[in-house]
């Protein structure tokens, strides 16, 4: 080994031993062991001994110390692959990945065939995705281990993920000879497995289903089997084979849909009966299936679907199923099924009423009178799906003096209101469905978002503390638990309010989830490798690296990058924290008033803050106790809600957010308006340009896009210092985009294409102001905006809110009185909703409440 | 010298084909013996495999390295201006290598690069 110093034969036994303690997580031994070398004054400076000794600290918690010994190590035997070894490792539980790479890199200068270092090497590459790299550590440890099967699957696996399928499947084939499996060797079976979908990746369908007739007998995983032989039988045009099989299939499990539609595209059937032909044979051999009676109802028409229809009406109420509504909602998208479904509905009512029978007739059993109540509650919510407020309120009011007690019926009430836009009444309609059993920890959940959604933040904390551990504070708790719903409609509510710092931390909570969540698929590269369950492992692969794309990122990335952009327009200063009231329109008593209760209320928060250091504090001490054994991961810096909404550069925080959705959301509009809006801010014109090229391939009729749209255009009329080249750029591109048209025809021609949708007459209107300052054109604009009729489409509560909204902040130079019009109309539109509201003094380029920007 | 290796193993191979299948036959109990299996044995079984696997390998690589290499001198030729590179990292905000790359992908037009960047 060509360290600097080797020990004498006591020494490194001694050292022997500090290996074998950090091995078994001993490391308190181990620093025992170490101190025996070290107080040696010949070896008080024996490089791999410090570095050995610095890992076990860092094991123990002592960072700082930690990264003192192993550099010191380091420093002392430069050659040594342990000291570099030890140093990578120091790195990657900082998870400062990159640097570890080097690291393991300079060891195995020092060790080139040193089997530990090469393996720590290749996970870090996968994590890292360094595909090549991984490649090529795999076939240093297949050289150098070939009998083990782990490094057979881990280079052929490497092949498959840089899509050299030829390669991959050579090795596997050759591997695969070399097995010699038992009978019902799952293991075995998932390796073919896996090879016939590196085959099926590969394009080559008819081997593909060569390979699954030749290994029938040993793939263990009957299912997959079946489903991959069927799939691949349609690609190939054998219909009637594929047909054979998902008719077993279902049999197998007749609840899964997909393979009836399986079915479906395999048999082709001509007509409608004979459609739902296939659905009676399944359900003659299982009476009792639910998805071949529920399947049909979405394609059969005309009578067939009364009768259909009537048949599974009956049975459900009879039953009494609470989530029927759920199971039927996508009928509602055809006007003729809702019109069918409300007639029967509405014929139930009256028969049960009288007779207590679906019908009139005197023969049938009668029906107990709980079908009444279901009948009742399902007709809530069909009128309230269809925006008829009065009736779904008369509905359930009937259903709960039916039933008095009965949870559900609270909780839908509390969704009509909801849906009415009074979401106080919705909450104290949550709060008592919550009450009635607070041992229901679902419920107990919907009162929590609802009272958050009403911005009642500490309320929903509160709540959700019923079933958080004791002793923590609920939000650490739910946080902890990565707990997204609660902390998306946190930071929403936070962000309604104004508490900018607030929402933004709990935004890079989110964030932190997602990343460690991507950090958590570091076990599986050896777990999944040993286990062979390959299949399962490449899927994981592939999820984490698009897992940015989920809704809760989403979510919370807006929620940021609006913060970040009102930041930028205006910083919090100094002394003023977050505000969430306007001082400026109070009389001084009022005034006064105000900030006395605003010191009382500091008061009150500095005291809970020192109560929670304290807490705090013990927690830390508790965490000590614990320590001893390995830590997990580095600890994060703390997020000071004031220190994020001061942020210096609230801009390139955006970006931040940004970054992923543009890499894994760019197929919604949103992403790109967020990335105008960004850049428009930052001057970039090119970045501009980007993201106007790709808003207008996903959806250029969107009317917060046309805004964009239209404001680019104008902008770069009026530059004029723009350099040679980036205007020769922008020309190019506009001229393809725009098709060399002026601002006002485009405006004129989007209001053409849109004209009967309310959030697009908003915009056009908008722009019609914005591009052409003088009264006539103000006037038109308003009545444009405002304008309320029955061939109108999206005339609802948010984007009602939107308009006034809009008019405002002056979108419209000043419109007061049409506002306040404007507002009656919408009262009298939306009897329920509060939330038509006038703010004393409009506040021009304020994020509003309903998370539009300016 | 991994060519020499291989060379070496595969009379190795040659030598011991005769009695191989014989003694595979042996280990029939699957992934578990895999382990346990002489050296000498599995060693010479699967580096039969090895030799011809790496051959196309080494093939393939030498064939990728050249083409990449061709690639990269190519790129190096082109003749591309600071300000350009300057420009596209102020505009794009993009790191400088990848700028530069960009630029002499496109020959150092930074108007087609630019477009490019844009999509």
């Amino acid at each position: 080994m060509p360290t600097n110093n080797p020990l004498p034969p006591k020494e490194n036994a001694l050292f022997k031993r500090i290996l074998k303690c950090y091995e078994q997580k001993q490391y308190k031994n181990g620093l025992k062991f170490a101190k025996q070398i070290l107080s040696n004054p010949k070896f008080s400076e024996h490089g791999e001994t410090l570095a050995m000794k610095g890992l076990s600290l860092n094991c123990l918690g002592r960072k700082e110390e930690a990264y003192d010994y192993v550099r010191r190590g380091l420093r002392n035997d430069l050659r040594s692959h342990v000291c570099w070894h030890v140093y990578g490792l120091l790195q990657r539980s900082d998870r400062k990945y990159d640097e570890a790479i080097k690291a393991y890199r300079n060891a195995l200068k020092w060790d080139k065939d040193n089997l530990q270092i090469l393996r720590d090497l290749s996970l870090l590459q996968i994590q890292m995705r360094d595909l090549e790299g991984y490649r090529d550590t795999r076939y240093h440890l297949l050289v150098l281990r070939p009998g083990q099967r782990a490094s057979w699957i881990g280079y052929a696996m490497s092949y498959h993920l840089l899509k050299d399928y030829d390669m991959a499947l050579k090795i596997l084939e050759e591997f695969r000879k070399t097995q010699m499996p038992k009978p019902m060797d799952y293991e075995f079976s998932e390796l073919l497995m896996y090879q016939n979908t590196v085959l099926q990746e590969a394009g080559m369908i008819e081997e593909s289903l060569e390979h699954l007739t030749v290994y029938d007998k040993q793939i263990v995983d009957r299912v997959a089997f079946l489903e991959t032989r069927a799939a691949l039988w349609m690609k190939i045009g054998k219909e009637s084979d594929a047909a054979g099989i998902y008719k077993d299939l279902c049999h197998r499990n007749p609840e899964n849909w997909a393979y009836y539609r399986g079915m479906e595209t395999a048999v082709q059937p001509e007509t409608e009966d004979l459609r739902l032909q296939l659905y009676k044979d399944v359900l003659e051999k299982f009476p009792k299936a639910s998805a071949p009676k529920r399947m049909p109802l979405s394609f059969i028409t005309g009578e067939s679907f009364r009768s259909h229809m009537d048949t599974y009406f009956r049975r459900a109420f009879h039953k009494g199923t609470p989530p029927l509504f759920v199971t039927l909602q996508s009928l509602y998208a055809e006007p003729f099924r809702v019109q069918m479904i409300e007639d029967l509905l509405l014929s139930y009512l009256k028969n049960l009423k009288e007779n207590d029978r679906f019908d009139e007739s005197e023969e049938s059993e009668k029906e107990p009178p709980t079908a009444l109540l279901w009948v009742y509650f399902y007709l809530a919510q069909h009128f309230d799906y269809q925006g008829d407020t009065k009736r779904a309120l008369q509905f359930i009011d009937a259903a709960l003096e039916h039933t008095p007690l009965l949870i559900e019926l609270y909780a839908l009430k509390a969704k009509i209101y909801k849906h009415a836009g009074d979401i106080e009444e919705a909450i104290r309609m949550m709060d008592e469905a919550q009450s009635l059993d607070t041992a229901d920890r679902y419920i107990n959940s919907k009162c929590a978002k609802y009272m958050l959604r009403g911005n009642l933040i500490n309320e929903a904390a509160e709540m959700c503390a019923k079933f958080t551990r004791e002793g923590v504070s609920p939000m650490d708790n739910l946080n902890e638990m990565q707990c997204m719903w609660f902390q998306t409609e946190s930071a929403a509510a936070y962000q309604r309010l104004g508490r900018w710092g607030e929402a933004l931390k709990k935004c890079h909570e989110v964030d932190r989830h997602f990343t460690e969540i991507i950090e958590d698929q570091f076990d599986f590269h050896t777990y999944c490798m040993r286990k062979m369950t390959l299949r399962s492992y490449v899927g994981l692969l592939r999820l984490e690296d698009v897992l940015r794309k989920h809704p809760f990122y989403f979510k919370a990335a807006r929620i940021a990058i609006e913060i970040y952009l009102h930041l930028h327009a205006h910083p919090v200063t100094e002394n003023e924290q977050d505000k969430s009231q306007d001082t400026e329109n109070l009389t001084p008593s009022e005034l006064k008033k105000l900030r006395n209760k605003q010191r009382k209320a500091q008061k009150k928060a500095q005291l809970a803050q020192e109560k929670q250091k304290a807490e705090q504090e013990k927690k830390e001490q508790q965490n000590k106790k614990v320590a001893d054994g390995e830590l997990d991961g580095p600890k994060e810096e703390e997020l000071v809600p004031d220190k994020l909404a001061k942020a210096d550069n609230p801009l390139d925080q955006a970006v931040r957010f940004l970054k992923p959705l543009q890499t894994h959301g760019s197929n919604r509009i949103e992403t790109h308006i967020l990335a105008y809006e960004i850049y428009s801010r930052k001057g970039k014109l090119l970045l501009m340009l980007q993201s106007i090229k790709r808003g207008v391939l996903v959806d250029k009729n969107n009317p917060q896009f046309h805004i964009c749209l239209i404001r680019f255009l104008q902008l770069v009329k009026q530059k004029n210092d723009i350099p040679e080249s980036v205007s020769l750029v922008l020309k190019e591109e506009m001229s393809k985009i725009y098709d060399d048209q002026d601002a006002k025809s485009l405006n004129e021609l989007f209001l053409q294409r849109n004209s009967k949708s309310v959030l697009h007459h908003l915009a056009a209107a908008r722009m019609m102001t914005e591009l052409d300052d003088n009264e006539i054109t103000q006037k038109k604009a308003l009545e444009l905006a405002t304008q309320i009729s029955d061939n109108i489409t999206g005339i609802d509560i948010s984007n009602c809110i939107e308009v006034l909204e809009s008019m405002c902040r002056g979108d419209f130079g000043k419109c007061e009185e049409t506002a306040r019009d404007y507002q009656v109309k919408c009262h009298a539109l939306f009897p329920h909703s509060p939330s038509f509201v006038i703010p004393a003094n409009s506040q021009p380029d304020q994020i509003l409440a309903n998370g539009g920007t300016v | 010298m991994a060519a020499e290796d291989e060379q070496a193993e595969l009379e190795v191979e040659e030598e011991t084909k005769a009695n191989k299948t014989k003694k595979l036959a042996k280990h029939d109990s699957g992934a578990a013996d895999l382990e346990k299996v002489t050296d000498y044995v599995e060693e010479a079984e699967i580096s039969s495999y090895i030799g011809d696997a790496m051959r196309v390998v080494n093939d393939r690589k030498t064939k990728e390295v050249a083409e990449k290499h061709e690639k990269e001198k190519e790129l190096s030729k082109v003749k591309i201006n600071k300000e350009d590179v300057d420009l596209i990292v102020y505009e794009m905000e993009i790191s400088r290598a990848v700028a530069e790359r960009k630029l002499r992908e496109h020959k150092g037009n930074v108007v087609e690069a630019l477009v490019e960047l844009t999509n």
